[in-house]
């Protein structure tokens, strides 16, 4: 637990340093608001739409691909990490190297399905 | 004795934990939020595998708390999906007038 | 020492609940969504007070990684306005529940701290750890994940097919 205690360190360190700059800033920065200046900037121009647009639910797709295969990475994980104890194992040599085969196999259908529809071009 | 934590503290903080999220399900009439609630609850649950897990010494309840977590990862891909549908339909997400199947 | 942490992040875990649940600074989704990931982060720290160093990397790498960023894409995708929010009433029907749940509450804890008199079982943190050294890091999880688990985790690929697929005929406008 010891090197815990340094995260913890670490921690208060980080939050202390990030507190003590924006309190400083806001006690010692000078403050002079005007209409003109807080007006949104976008690269000088006048805004001519608002910013708060709804945006296409093309992107979702993306995001719900991107979820599902950042899960199936995340299982990956320990069968890497495992992989060299498991062939020292004779009875799970194989069967380790199939569980996953067989696992990517079906996310591997599921990208197919999601290929096949269209689902990776924009419209 | 500052060094130990009784085991009950945990089940205690899970409980509450899930309480808050039943909580939110119960009062809250935003859809997102009540699907916030319901991913708060699920790791109230995980809290409490993972203090069972570490009270028998035994990890199969970090397994199950793994397992979880790609149920909730799966179900919040669907279940937002639901929720984007139903906006593009009725523009709005207020689980109330979600009723059209009720009567 | 670690009672003191476990308080300190068990009460930031239960006020940022509460923050996700009903959230003090109105009724945009994006308070609830930040307070959600606050949550998430301090039942990491209780993961790894309780020796699950894994389930901890995970629950930030998955949870507030993952998840957490496709429901603030989401709540983004929706750009919700006052009206389509809708308003919040109260019902009796959600008084009974109120009720209900705190007595199943009460009752938990009662029976927790019950429990706790008969046979108190503490936790320690630096001495007396779990029997097994290797307990929670991704060896030991991994080994029970691929030999005792072996079903389970080719029915969670099935699960994520199944997502694909159901987002797929949900979101697309064109199948």
């Amino acid at each position: 637990m010891d090197g815990y205690s340094a995260l913890l360190v670490v921690t208060f360190l980080v939050v202390g340093l990030a507190v003590t700059m924006l309190v400083l800033n806001l006690l010692l920065g000078p403050k002079n608001p005007s209409a003109i200046k807080s007006e949104p900037f976008e690269c000088g121009q006048v805004q001519i739409t608002s910013p708060r647009q709804r945006f296409s639910v093309k992107f979702y797709l993306i995001a719900i691909v991107f979820i599902v295969f950042d899960i199936e990475v995340v299982f990956l994980i320990p069968w890497a990490v495992l992989y060299r104890w498991f062939l020292t194992q004779p009875s799970w040599a194989v069967l380790a190297f199939t569980e996953m085969l067989v696992f990517l196999g079906i996310l591997g259908l599921g990208l197919a399905y999601f290929w096949k529809r269209r689902g990776l071009e924009w419209d | 004795m500052i060094n130990t934590i009784p085991i009950h503290y945990f089940l205690l903080l899970s409980a509450m934990l899930f309480t808050i999220g039943m909580l939110g399900v119960i009062f809250r009439r935003n859809a997102l939020i009540v699907f916030m609630s319901i991913e708060l609850m699920l790791n109230a649950v995980n809290l409490t595998l993972v203090t069972f897990s570490r009270f028998r010494g035994d990890s199969s309840g970090h397994v199950i708390a793994f397992l979880v977590m790609a149920v909730a990862a799966a179900e919040a891909a669907v279940g937002l999906a639901i929720i984007i549908n139903i906006f593009r339909h009725k523009k709005v997400v207020n689980i109330d007038t979600m009723d059209r199947m009720k009567y | 020492m670690a009672l003191i942490l476990f308080f300190v992040f068990a009460i930031a875990a239960v006020l940022s609940g509460i923050c996700v649940a009903f959230s003090p600074f109105g009724n945009n989704p994006v308070y609830s969504a930040i307070a959600l990931i606050m949550t998430l982060f301090f039942l990491a720290c209780e993961f790894v007070l309780l020796h699950a160093t894994f389930i901890a990397v995970l629950q930030i790498l998955v949870y507030a990684g993952a998840i957490m960023v496709l429901f603030t894409f989401v709540i983004m995708l929706l750009n919700l306005s006052k009206e389509e929010i809708g308003e919040e009433r109260l019902t009796l029907t959600k008084v009974v529940g109120l009720v209900v749940v705190l007595i199943g509450l009460t009752y938990q804890i009662g029976r927790v701290i019950w429990a706790h008199k008969v046979a108190p079982v503490t936790l320690h943190l630096t001495d007396g750890g779990p029997s097994n050294p290797a307990f929670g890091t991704i060896q030991d999880v991994g080994v029970k994940l691929f030999q005792d688990f072996l079903v389970p985790f080719e029915v969670t690929s099935i699960l994520l097919l199944v997502a694909i697929v159901g987002a797929v005929v949900l979101a697309k406008r064109k199948i």
